[in-house]
């Protein structure tokens, strides 16, 4: 993607640095060892499976998790050494709404603002205008209960936006949003990264990692499996062309055999089987050939979801 | 493991106890109402109905009312503080998670414990004073010969009361730092609460009982808390200073127990 290479290039300016970054809860280890670099004004995902690592990475960049190993630095700043000063760098949209059911919605973010110790003027001043951002002015007056689940998830990123942090982390901003509620959050949120705001966010969604995210890494058991802009991913992981068969009485076994014999990669997604491929042509031509019974079969280019498919264990052949 | 002590920083306290004051402020006519009730109606079932029983001088050459009257400023901010710091503390902890959104920002965990700490003083001291503020004019409209608040040192009253109500959030906060459900304060109330209520001199004095009920009253908290409000509207004698400083020591002793139980349950 050209944003990518036109921002790397503008600044290369490290502002959050992690090296053998690593964290147990008991015997438990939640992060093996982790590396990554991101630059002043990127917006860098993090993906992967449930348990894979992820919340405890972004626990430890905004202070609700101390590092067992490693290093990490936010902002510059060494978490551990600098606990307060990081905190007060930063923007936390969390993945659970906690937002203060006592408070108003304007009052929510006065109280917050104050946690920053910023003036008052300043507070109200950009209340107002956050208000504006998240198209949350109206409800100014509203209580909490109040607001449907899209608007509480705007008014956690208008609350992490209080003290005009220099990075945001977002923990799965759009989890439980219906779509449309999705694309104003992620209209906001390509602003936030236009204004030269770094981003750092975690979701299950492929396709918003592909629209927001320059880069991304994949994790997997603790680990970091890959990173990448979206479209080297796709390059480098899985070849450009994807079928999707769908296999009727049980004859999934046997067409697996066809498609393996031809395709790059086969994986299987429940009881469909994915064929990666350059050939789409070819192969459909060898599969209606073998005989093999095809309820449906659809064809698409290869997107985000393969590669994560591919390298979070769940592929049949290399 | 991360066995460093933290200290509490003033400014992120006071952010928390700000917090706090500023929904206190919008909802403290409904909150305080049953606070001032509640007294009121032992006052007048004990004081008033059981009192009757109770021959005139039977207890320190005063009537049974003001006997009871200042125990009850003292169990009135137990009472308070400890409700603070057990089910509203819980809640915010685990229910609202109000705390994970604090600790994100420049304020640390252990500011939010003692600006908790200060807050279920401060709302101790609130209800207190308006309590103290019925029984001082209540006192002296129903019987000006025999006061319930005889002394000026009684404006010192408040400010005792803050720092109890400090003292029982510490130990309010102590438990709810180690529980993970909501039902188990049943036994903090149960077992801590009203054995403290009942057997700390408030409605008799627990020095004419047979040894070791004496002694072991003296390590309890509220005992030391009913002496100093009493002595505070009677007129003090230098023993108060013992009391008050017993809840300095035990205050101060037990206050960062809970700072770091509540540190590990905030931050992993």
């Amino acid at each position: 993607m050209s944003t990518e290479q036109e921002r790397g290039v503008r600044a290369r300016e490290s502002t959050l640095f992690a090296r053998d970054l690593k964290k147990s809860y008991g015997e438990f280890q939640a992060v093996k060892g982790v590396d990554f670099e991101v630059y002043r004004g990127e917006c860098f995902g993090f993906l992967g499976p449930n348990g894979a690592g992820k919340t405890a990475t972004m626990k430890m960049i905004y202070g609700a998790a101390v590092p067992t190993g490693g290093e990490l630095r936010v902002a510059g700043l060494d978490v551990t050494r600098h606990e307060r000063d990081v905190k007060r760098r930063i923007g936390v949209v969390p993945q659970e709404n906690n937002l203060d059911d006592d408070l108003e919605v304007k009052e929510n973010l006065l109280v917050y603002g104050r946690y920053f110790d910023l003036p008052k003027k300043v507070i109200l001043r950009r209340a107002d205008e956050l208000l504006e951002f998240v198209q949350l002015t109206d409800k100014a007056d509203a209580e909490v209960e109040q607001l449907s689940g899209g608007m509480k998830r705007r008014l956690l990123i208008a609350r992490a936006l209080i003290n005009d942090p220099e990075i945001v982390v977002l923990d799965e901003p759009t989890t439980g949003l219906d779509p449309q509620a999705r694309h104003l959050v992620w209209e906001r949120l390509r602003e936030l990264a236009n204004e030269g705001k770094t981003l750092i966010l975690t979701t299950h969604y492929m396709e918003e990692a592909t629209q927001l995210c320059d880069r991304l890494v994949i994790m997997e058991g603790g680990r970091i499996v890959t990173e990448g802009s979206p479209q080297q991913l796709i390059e480098e992981h899985v070849s450009p062309q994807v079928l999707e068969f769908r296999g009727r009485n049980g004859s999934l076994e046997r067409l697996r055999e066809v498609i393996e014999a031809e395709a790059d990669a086969v994986e299987q997604a429940g009881e469909s089987l994915l064929a990666y491929t350059a050939g789409a042509d070819a192969l459909l031509e060898k599969v209606r050939a073998s005989g093999v019974e095809v309820e449906n079969t659809v064809y698409r280019q290869a997107g985000l979801e393969d590669v994560f498919l591919r390298l979070t264990g769940r592929s049949l052949t290399d | 493991m991360n066995a460093r002590l933290r200290l509490p920083s003033p400014r992120g306290t006071f952010r928390v106890w700000q917090r706090n004051m500023t929904i206190f402020r919008k909802y403290w006519k409904t909150i305080m109402f049953p606070n001032f009730v509640e007294p009121l109606l032992y006052l007048a079932a004990l004081g008033l109905g059981l009192g009757a029983f109770i021959q005139e001088g039977g207890i320190n050459g005063g009537t049974y009312v003001q006997y009871i009257a200042p125990g009850l400023l003292a169990s009135n901010a137990m009472f308070a503080a400890s409700f603070e710091s057990t089910f509203n503390t819980f809640v915010k902890l685990k229910i609202d998670r109000i705390y994970d959104a604090i600790v994100t920002t420049p304020i640390n965990a252990e500011d939010v414990v003692a600006g908790e700490y200060l807050w279920a003083g401060t709302r101790a001291a609130l209800y207190g004073t308006g309590f103290l503020a019925v029984l001082a004019v209540l006192g002296f409209t129903l019987s000006p010969e025999a006061p319930l608040v005889a002394s000026w040192w009684a404006l010192l009253i408040p400010p005792m009361l803050l720092l109890i109500g400090v003292m029982f959030s510490v130990m309010g906060t102590l438990f709810t730092s180690l529980i993970q459900r909501i039902d188990l304060y049943a036994y903090y109330f149960t077992l801590v609460v009203t054995p403290l209520f009942l057997f700390s001199g408030i409605f008799f004095p627990v020095e004419n009982f047979p040894a070791p009920v004496p002694q072991i009253a003296w390590f309890t908290p509220l005992y030391h808390a009913v002496n100093v409000c009493r002595e505070l509207a009677t007129g003090p004698s230098p023993v108060v200073l013992v009391d008050i400083a017993w809840i300095l020591v035990f205050t101060l002793l037990l206050a960062l127990l809970p700072i770091r139980f509540m540190r590990r349950r905030l931050i992993s």
